[in-house]
This record gives structure tokens, sequence and C-alpha cells, in this order.
């Protein structure tokens, strides 16, 4: 387990120096988790300490954002004056992105079943002509 | 000195210096949030995050401790969204097999979510008026939270507002998500779960778990990817511009 550890925590300071050095533009974690997932897909399996590691802390992931939110307070001026724009910008970009990305993907997911049944026919019919 | 002399001169500098206080107060908070938000059927509108937020904001506010000294105790917690955020490939690869099978729609989902999804937060927030910081901080709201602050801060936001931004923002997605599926006629459940993933990271994505699996695990992916890819091209896109 403790190997699992000292393996995020290196690719968490990869990360970071790539970040403070002006190397990469990402948040640090962000390239922490490309390098792991890169790692992974090199060796082919994941570890099972890996596995376990990451099911418990992400099982508590809404915790970690608590201290950071609570900063929130200092700003609540901001929010109550610009509650129309954040509020307006919040619900409305969400239910725009909602209801365009569901309509677009689901028309590709209805072309791709359509085209699949069309291959699969194709087959079936080839497999008639030489039945025939 | 007796036991009992030494615990009634004990003060608040005793507890000071050790984050024993802060950490133990966010861990209890946390875990009343969850009660409550069980108590409530999982509603997405009882998110923990936020309840938790608010019952330690209302615990400061009480006694008059101010949030720089309740963040150095905290800290410990707040360190650990970094390998937290690491982890999150760990999903990602025990997925790999559905990115390859749904590959087209997954980058599909993800080339139209993405920019729709800041473009129409940013956008109506500045037609609206509001002030550069809060653009700035909206525009990875859709990102899920650990990955949203590190956002702001590479493009100068305030990553507070963000976070309090992208909890809402999943709250909505939640919320509305299953609304826009049916009002849409769309039933695919592996449709409607990338989406509330791209759209509302974890919050919706806890929500599509709740509609079946594969939305579940659709939903997951579209955060994850999303979450990465955002990251990648905000900072580059504010350091062009």
């Amino acid at each position: 387990m403790l190997e699992q550890i000292a393996r995020v925590l290196c690719w968490l300071c990869v990360g970071e120096i790539a970040a403070r050095s002006g190397l990469l533009p990402f948040p640090a974690p962000v390239t922490g988790l490309m390098l792991l997932y890169a790692e992974l897909t090199v060796r082919g399996k994941l570890p099972d300490d890996l596995g376990i590691l990451a099911d418990r802390l992400l099982q508590f992931l809404g915790m970690l954002f608590v201290p950071a939110g609570v900063g929130v307070i200092a700003y609540l001026d901001v929010l109550k004056n610009e509650a129309m724009p954040i509020l307006t910008a919040v619900i409305g970009g969400t239910a725009i992105t909602l209801f365009v990305t569901m309509v677009v993907v689901n028309r590709l997911g209805i072309a791709i079943a359509k085209s699949r049944k069309h291959e699969s026919g194709q087959l079936e019919g080839a497999e008639g002509d030489v039945n025939s | 000195m007796s036991t009992l002399s030494q615990l009634t001169s004990m003060t608040w500098a005793n507890f000071a210096d050790k984050p024993v206080l802060e950490t133990g107060a966010t861990v209890f908070a946390f875990l009343a949030a969850t009660r409550i938000s069980r108590l409530g059927g999982n509603h997405p509108l009882l998110n923990p995050t936020l309840l938790a937020i608010i019952l330690i904001s209302l615990g400061l506010e009480a006694t008059h401790i101010p949030y720089e000294v309740y963040l150095r105790g905290a800290d410990v917690i707040h360190f650990l969204l970094g390998p937290a955020v690491v982890l999150l490939a760990v999903p990602l690869f025990r997925q790999r097999a559905v990115i390859r099978a749904s590959a087209r729609l997954i980058a599909v989902g993800l080339a139209v979510g993405l920019p729709v999804g800041i473009l129409s937060a940013v956008g109506i927030a500045w037609v609206l008026g509001a002030s550069s910081q809060t653009i700035l901080s909206l525009a990875p709201k859709s990102v899920t939270a650990g990955i949203a602050v590190g956002i702001s801060e590479q493009i100068g936001g305030l990553q507070t507002l963000t976070i309090v931004l992208v909890i809402m923002t999943g709250i909505t997605g939640a919320v509305l998500g299953p609304i826009i599926a049916r009002l849409a006629r769309i039933d695919d459940p592996r449709v409607v779960g990338l989406t509330m993933g791209i759209a509302s990271h974890g919050i919706g994505t806890a929500r599509a778990l709740q509609i079946n699996e594969v939305a579940g695990a659709f939903s997951g992916l579209g955060m994850g990817l999303n979450g990465v890819l955002t990251a990648i091209l905000l900072p580059l896109i504010f350091r062009l511009l």
C-alpha cells in the first residue's frame, strides 16, 4: 500500500514541478492523473492496492472540497451582488449544455445503430446469396 | 498540577497550533451532512459537500474564528485533494474497454459538451454584466471540483468561488438532466449518462447512477475526460488571449 501512496505522490510531484516551472500550464494533479493513466496503460494492469487506495480516497472526495469551499464566506458580497448573472449562467448554461449535448450525441447513437444494422443486414444478404 | 486543573486551564491557544480541531470539525460536519443527505433520499439538493460548507461557515461565524485560522488547521484535508485527483486515473483506466467500444459517441459528446458548457456560462454571465473575476471563476464550472480549482487558479479566477459554482452546477445538472432527457425523448442511458457527466461532473454522475449502471459508468467517463480535457484546453486558450 505504501508503494502505491508513493506512486501517487511521485506523479503529483512531477506534475507540480511541471506546473511551477511553467513547462505545462495544466493544474499539477491533472498532469499527475495523465501520467498515472499512461503508466497503467504501459503496465496493462491495475495493481490491486492502487485500486483499493483509489476507491477509499475517492469515496469521500466530496469532503476534500469543504475547507476550500468554506472560503466563499469571504465572497458572499460577490454572490449577492451578482446573484442574477451567476444563477442565470449556472442554471441556463447547464440546461443548454445538457439539451444540446444530449440531442447531438443521441442523433449520432441512432446513426451508428442504423449503420451497424445496415452492415449486418448486408452480411446476412451475402450469406443468403452463398446459400442460394 | 492535577489533571482537572490542567483541563480547565486549557484554552483555544492549546489547540491553535494543532490541526485536530479544524480537521475533526470538517470530518464531523461532512459526516453529519452525509447523514442528512441520506435521510432525504440522497436528493441532489441535499448535496453533502454544500451542507458541510454551510455547517462549517455557521460554526466559524458563531465562534468568530477567522477563515484563515480554520484553513490552516484543515489543510490536511485540503492537501488530500491533489492525490485524489491523481487517483481519478484509476476509474478511467477501469473503463478503458468502454472508452474504446464507444469512442465515437464519447468523442462527439466531449466535442459538443465541453465548449458549449464553457461558452454558455461565460456568455450569459458576460451579457448580464458579471465582473471578470466572476466570469473566470465560472469558466470551469462543469468540471469536477478538484480539477476546477486548479483551472481557476491557472486562469486567474477565485478558487473558493469556483468550488461553490461547481457544486451549484452539479446540483442543477443532477436535477435537470433526467427532466431534459424526458423532454427531448432520449432514453439511451449511454447518452443521458455521458451528457450528465460532462455537464455536471460528480454530482450529475451520482444522479446518473440512480438511473442505471450503464448511465453511471458513462457519466463517470464524461466527468473524467471532460475534466482532463478542460484542464488542458482552458489554460491554453487563456494564454493565447
